[in-house]
C-alpha cells in the first residue's frame, strides 16, 4: 500500500520529485500601494521574477534551505530577507523610499548651486560665463542674483547689507585669501580665478553649514574639475589682450595650464575714459591644475599667479591737479587638496592652500608697501551611517602674517599683525523622510590674537509641501575677526557677530524655479573707531550693531517661451548699522532698498548664435550731503544698465564674441566726493563719482584645437 | 549654443534593438542555466517587455558576477528606455542604474569598447534631455569615448557607425562635408557583412541602423 500512496503523490505533484518551491508574496510601498516591475530573487541563483500590476510575484525554485531573498525597484531601498525558502510564502514586502533620489527634500534655505549635479541648481554652470553683463567673471554672473546690491564702480559681492569683507570664497572647500584683483577707485575689480575651472558653483546668502567660518553675511564655494574631458589647446584673441591654455591627460592624471596677458593700453587710446593713465592697466597671468588619482583617492594641486601694475591720475574735489596713483601687485595662490572613500562609508579630505601677496601703492607722495602671507589648512571625516544619518565633523587652522610699510616725506611707519584662528566643526545630516530633513551642526573657534573662543551654532531644516514645492528654515551664529585696516593698528578686540534667520519657499517643476526668502540679520560686535581715518592712535571698540532684513524673489524659466532661457531677480532690503566711525546707526553706502535683474538668453538656430541680454537696476545709493545736517541722509539716483552679448560659432571650434555693457550709455553716478573745507559762502563743493567710462566694449575669438574637433571655449566666455 | 548639441543628440535618438535571435540557435543540445537565462531575457526583450527583461539580466548579474554581459544588458536598456523619457526624477533613476551597470561591467572587462560606446551612449540621454544643461559636460566626454573605443576596435563596424554617426550630426550643422563620415559608414557595413561576435550573446546591433543611416545622409 506504501508504494501505491508515493506514487499517488508523485503522478499528483511531480515537482516534489524535483523538491521545487513556490515563493510568493506582494510588494508595495510605505503606504501599501503596489510596486509594479520590482525585481524580486534569490541571491546567487537564477530564479526569480518581477512583480506583476497588483504587486504580485510567484516564481519557482529548485533551491533548499536558508536563501536569501532580494527585492529592488528603482528609487527604492532594496530589501534582503534572509530564510529557509520553504519559508517565502506569502510574503508582505514593503519598500522605503531611497531618500538619495531626486524626490526627496533638500535644504535650500540662503543657497543657490550651479552645477549638473545638485537638485536644487538655479544656474547652470555655463550661465556664469553667457550672462551679458557678466564678461566672464564668476562674480559678475553672481550678481544677477537675489541678495546681492548692486555696487557697481566695486566689483565684488556686497550680500544683504553686508560689505564685501562679510563674503568668503573656498576653492574645493579650502580658503582663497586674496579672491579679487587689485584695482582702484571707481573702477570695478574682477575675479582672479577663470570660471572655466569650476563645474560647481554654490553661492550661499546665509545660514550656511558649520564647516565654513570667519564670514559673516556669506560664503561661495567653488569646485574644480576632477577630471578634465579632453586634451585640447585654446587660443583667444580678445580686444583687451590675449590667452593660451593646454590640457594634458594621461591615464590616471591631467594637467590643465592657463596663461593670459591683458593691456587695457590700446582700449584706453581708442576711447579714453574719464582717468587720465599714465600707465593702462596691464596683467599677466598663470595658472595650473594637477590632477591625480591615487588608488581610491583624488589629489588636486592648484596654482595661480599674476602680477599687475597701472598707474593714473583721478579727478579729486580738494586737488584742482587730481590724485596720482600707482599700483603694482604680484599675488601667488597655490591649493591642494586630497579626497578618499574608505572603508564602511568613511570619507576623508585634507587640504590646505598659501597666498602670498604683495601690493606697492603709491598715492601721491605717500607709498605704502603690504605683504601678507597667509595659509589655512582643514582636514575633514565624513561617515555615512545609512543614506538616513551622515556625520560630519573636522579641524581647520587659519595663519595670516601681514606687513605693511608706510613711507611718506614726513611720516614713516612699520605695522604689521599675526592672525591665527583654529576651528573645529561638526555637523550631522538627518534625512526622516523624503519630507523632512534636518542639518544640525555646531563650530567652535579660538582666536590666538584676541584670546577669544567663540561658539557658533547652525541649523537647517527643510520640509517638503508638495510635489515640486518645499518650505525650508535656517538659523546660524557666525563669527568674523575685523580686516587688516583694523588689525594693523590693533589685537584688543573681539570677532565681530552676526546671527541669521531664514524662511525659503522653492517651487520647481518643468524647468522653472521660483524662490521666495524672507530673513533677518542681526549685527553685533561691530567694530567702532573715533577718527576719521584709523591710525595707531586710534581707539577701536566692539560697540557697533545693526540689522538687515528683507525679501528675496527669483524666477526662472526655461520652458515657455521657445529657444529663449531667462530669470528674474528681486531684492528688498531694509539695513542700518552702526559701525566704523558712523555718528549714528545709518544705511551704509553699500546698501540700496531695491534691486532688480533680469537676463535672457535666446539661440537662434539659423544664425548659429545666441545673443545674450541683461538689465541691471539697483535704487539709489545713500551718501552724506555736508550741506544739509544730518549723516547718510541722502540718496544718488537710481542705477540702470542694459548689456548684450553675442556669441557666433563660426565653426565647431571657433567662436566671435562681441559684447557691450550699458548699451544705452546711461549716465550713472555711484556717489559724490565733498571737499574737505566749504568755499566763501559756506557751501561744500562736490564732485559726481562717475565710472571711468559708461560703456563698455568687448570683442574676441576664441579657437579650440582638439583631436576630436568638437569641443570649443564657449565655456570660457 | 546648447542647442547646437541638443541638434546632434537628435541623430541619437534611434533606438538600437538588439538582434539576438541568432545567437539562440548557437545554443547546445544542453544549454546551461546561463544559456536558458540569456534566452529568457532576449525572449522577454522582444515581447516588448524591455523591463521584465532588465530585472532577469539583473538576476543573472548577480549569479554570475564574472561575466560583464547581463550588466551590459541591464544598462544598454536603461539608456535606451531613457531617450524618450521626460520625466526627470524618472530619468535620472535610470541612468542612475544603467551607470551602476556600467560601472559593474567596466570592472569585469576593462577597455571593451561595447562599453565605451554604451557609456557616450547614456552622455548623450542626459544631452537630449536637456542640452543646455548637460550638453557642454557630456559631448566632449562622449566625443572622446568614441576615439577611445575606435583606438581600441579599428575595424569593429558597430565602433565605426556609433563614432560616424556622431561625428555626422554636427558635421551637418555647421555646413561641412559628411563625406568622411559616410565612407565610415560603408566601411561599417562591409564590416558588418563578415562581423561574428567575439562569443554567445556578444552584442551584434548595427547593421541595419548603418544601412538606415546610408540611405538617410548619403547618396
Amino acid at each position: 500500500m506504501k508504494i501505491s500512496v508515493i506514487t499517488f503523490l508523485i503522478a499528483i505533484f511531480p515537482s516534489l520529485l524535483l523538491a521545487q518551491t513556490i515563493v510568493s508574496g506582494t510588494v508595495s510601498d510605505n503606504n501599501g500601494i503596489p510596486i509594479v516591475g520590482a525585481n524580486v530573487y534569490l541571491e546567487g541563483t537564477y530564479d526569480g521574477s518581477t512583480s506583476d500590476e497588483i504587486g504580485k510575484f510567484s516564481f519557482k525554485t529548485s533551491e533548499t534551505g536558508t536563501q536569501t531573498l532580494t527585492v529592488s525597484y528603482v528609487s527604492f531601498e532594496a530589501t534582503k530577507i534572509t530564510e529557509d525558502v520553504s519559508k517565502m510564502q506569502q510574503l508582505k514586502i514593503q519598500l522605503r523610499e531611497d531618500v538619495n533620489s531626486l524626490e526627496t527634500v533638500t535644504i535650500s534655505a540662503g543657497s543657490f548651486s550651479a552645477g549638473d549635479n545638485s537638485k536644487i541648481s538655479v544656474l547652470k554652470p555655463l550661465d556664469i560665463v553667457t550672462t551679458a553683463s557678466a564678461l566672464g567673471d564668476f562674480v559678475g554672473a553672481l550678481q544677477t542674483l537675489p541678495g546681492t546690491t548692486t555696487v557697481a564702480e566695486d566689483g565684488r559681492l556686497f550680500v544683504r547689507g553686508g560689505d564685501a569683507g562679510e563674503t568668503q570664497i573656498f576653492i574645493d572647500g579650502i580658503r582663497v585669501f586674496t579672491p579679487y584683483s587689485p584695482t582702484t577707485n571707481n573702477v570695478p575689480t574682477r575675479g582672479r580665478y577663470s570660471p572655466f575651472l569650476f563645474d560647481g558653483i554654490t553661492f550661499s546668502t546665509g545660514g550656511y553649514s558649520a564647516e565654513y567660518g570667519q564670514a559673516l553675511s556669506s560664503v561661495l564655494l567653488l569646485n574644480t574639475i576632477d577630471e578634465p574631458t579632453q586634451e585640447k589647446t585654446d587660443i583667444s584673441i580678445m580686444s583687451v589682450g590675449g590667452g593660451l591654455g593646454h590640457t594634458k591627460k594621461w591615464e590616471k592624471s591631467s594637467l590643465s595650464v592657463n596663461a593670459t596677458y591683458i593691456n587695457l593700453a590700446p582700449y584706453i587710446a581708442l576711447l579714453p575714459d574719464r582717468n587720465d593713465w599714465e600707465k593702462p592697466f596691464e596683467t599677466a597671468s598663470g595658472e595650473a591644475v594637477f590632477r591625480q588619482k591615487i588608488g581610491g583617492g583624488l589629489l588636486k594641486v592648484y596654482g595661480a599667479f599674476d602680477t599687475s601694475n597701472f598707474e593714473l591720475t583721478q579727478e579729486d574735489v580738494n586737488q584742482p591737479e587730481g590724485t596720482r596713483f600707482k599700483l603694482n601687485n604680484q599675488n601667488f595662490y597655490t591649493n591642494a587638496s586630497y579626497s578618499e572613500m574608505l572603508n564602511n562609508d568613511w570619507s576623508i579630505f585634507g587640504g590646505g592652500s598659501y597666498t602670498y601677496a604683495k601690493t606697492n601703492v603709491g598715492i601721491d607722495e605717500a607709498d605704502i608697501k603690504d605683504v601678507e602671507n597667509s595659509a589655512h589648512f582643514k582636514v575633514k571625516l565624513k561617515k555615512r551611517f545609512s543614506n538616513r544619518f551622515k556625520l560630519n565633523f573636522g579641524a581647520e587652522q587659519f595663519v595670516t602674517d601681514f606687513n605693511e610699510n608706510y613711507d611718506d616725506s614726513n611720516f614713516s611707519a612699520k605695522l604689521g599683525f599675526n592672525n591665527n584662528i583654529s576651528a573645529a566643526f561638526t555637523e550631522a545630516d538627518i534625512i526622516f523622510s523624503r519630507e523632512l530633513a534636518l542639518k544640525v551642526g555646531v563650530r567652535g573657534e579660538y582666536s590666538e590674537q584676541f584670546k577669544e573662543f567663540t561658539v557658533s551654532p547652525r541649523v537647517s531644516f527643510a520640509y517638503k509641501t508638495g510635489k515640486s514645492s518645499q518650505l525650508s528654515l535656517a538659523y546660524g551664529d557666525f563669527f568674523q575677526q575685523p580686516d587688516s585696516d583694523v588689525l594693523k593698528f590693533t589685537n584688543k578686540l573681539e570677532a565681530q557677530q552676526t546671527q541669521h534667520y531664514i524662511m525659503n519657499y522653492q517651487y520647481s517643476a518643468n524647468n522653472r524655479i521660483f524662490r521666495a526668502e524672507i530673513y533677518k540679520k542681526q549685527y553685533n560686535n561691530l567694530v567702532t573707531y573715533n577718527d576719521e581715518f584709523p591710525d595707531v592712535n586710534t581707539a577701536f571698540l566692539n560697540n557697533g550693531d545693526g540689522y538687515a532684513q528683507g525679501l528675496d524673489l527669483f524666477w526662472r524659466d526655461n520652458n515657455s517661451l521657445k529657444n529663449i532661457d531667462y530669470w528674474l531677480s528681486y531684492s528688498y532690503l531694509d539695513t542700518e548699522r552702526k559701525y566704523r566711525n558712523y555718528p549714528i546707526e545709518a544705511t551704509p553706502s553699500f546698501a540700496n532698498t531695491h534691486n532688480f535683474s533680469a537676463v535672457a538668453k535666446y539661440w537662434i538656430n539659423d544664425w548659429k548664435s545666441q545673443i545674450g541680454f541683461s538689465y541691471q537696476y539697483g535704487s539709489g545709493r545713500t551718501y552724506t550731503d555736508l550741506n544739509k545736517p544730518g549723516f547718510l541722509q541722502s540718496k544718488t539716483k537710481s542705477y540702470n544698465s542694459v548689456s548684450l552679448n553675442w556669441a557666433y560659432l563660426i565653426s565647431q571650434q571657433k567662436i566671435l564674441y562681441v559684447s557691450v555693457n550699458n548699451v544705452f550709455a546711461f549716465k550713472n553716478v555711484n556717489g559724490y566726493q565733498y571737499a574737505n573745507a566749504p568755499d566763501v559762502n559756506g557751501n561744500f563743493a562736490r564732485r559726481e563719482l562717475l565710472p571711468a567710462a559708461d560703456q563698455f566694449f568687448f570683442v574676441g575669438f576664441f579657437w579650440t584645437i582638439s583631436d576630436d574637433g568638437t569641443d570649443n571655449q564657449l565655456d570660457n566666455l | 549654443m546648447q542647442n547646437v548639441v541638443t541638434y546632434f543628440a537628435i541623430f541619437f535618438t534611434a533606438l538600437f534593438m538588439q538582434a539576438q535571435t541568432d545567437n539562440a540557435a548557437s545554443a547546445d543540445a544542453t544549454p546551461t542555466k546561463y544559456q536558458q537565462g540569456m534566452q529568457k531575457a532576449f525572449q522577454l526583450w522582444q515581447e516588448e517587455k524591455p523591463w521584465d527583461a532588465a530585472n532577469m539580466f539583473e538576476r543573472i548579474a548577480t549569479a554570475e558576477p564574472d561575466n560583464w554581459l547581463p550588466p551590459y544588458y541591464v544598462a544598454q536598456i536603461n539608456v535606451i528606455n531613457s531617450f524618450a523619457e521626460k520625466d526627470k526624477t524618472k530619468l535620472t533613476a535610470q541612468l542612475d542604474k544603467a551607470q551602476d551597470f556600467i560601472n559593474d561591467a567596466t570592472a569585469i572587462s576593462k577597455n571593451n569598447p561595447d562599453l565605451l560606446v554604451l557609456q557616450a551612449q547614456l552622455y548623450t540621454a542626459w544631452i537630449i534631455f536637456d542640452g543646455q544643461q548637460y550638453g557642454m559636460t557630456y559631448s566632449p566626454k562622449a566625443s572622446e569615448l568614441y576615439s577611445k573605443a575606435l583606438a581600441i576596435a579599428p575595424d569593429n563596424p558597430r565602433v565605426i557607425l556609433s563614432k560616424a554617426e556622431w561625428d555626422m550630426g554636427s558635421a551637418k550643422y555647421f555646413g561641412q562635408s559628411i563625406e568622411p563620415y559616410c565612407k565610415e559608414i560603408q566601411r561599417a557595413i562591409d564590416l558588418f557583412a563578415t562581423f561574428k561576435p567575439a562569443g554567445e550573446f556578444y552584442p551584434t546591433y548595427g547593421e541595419e541602423r548603418a544601412k538606415q543611416v546610408q540611405m538617410e545622409s548619403c547618396n
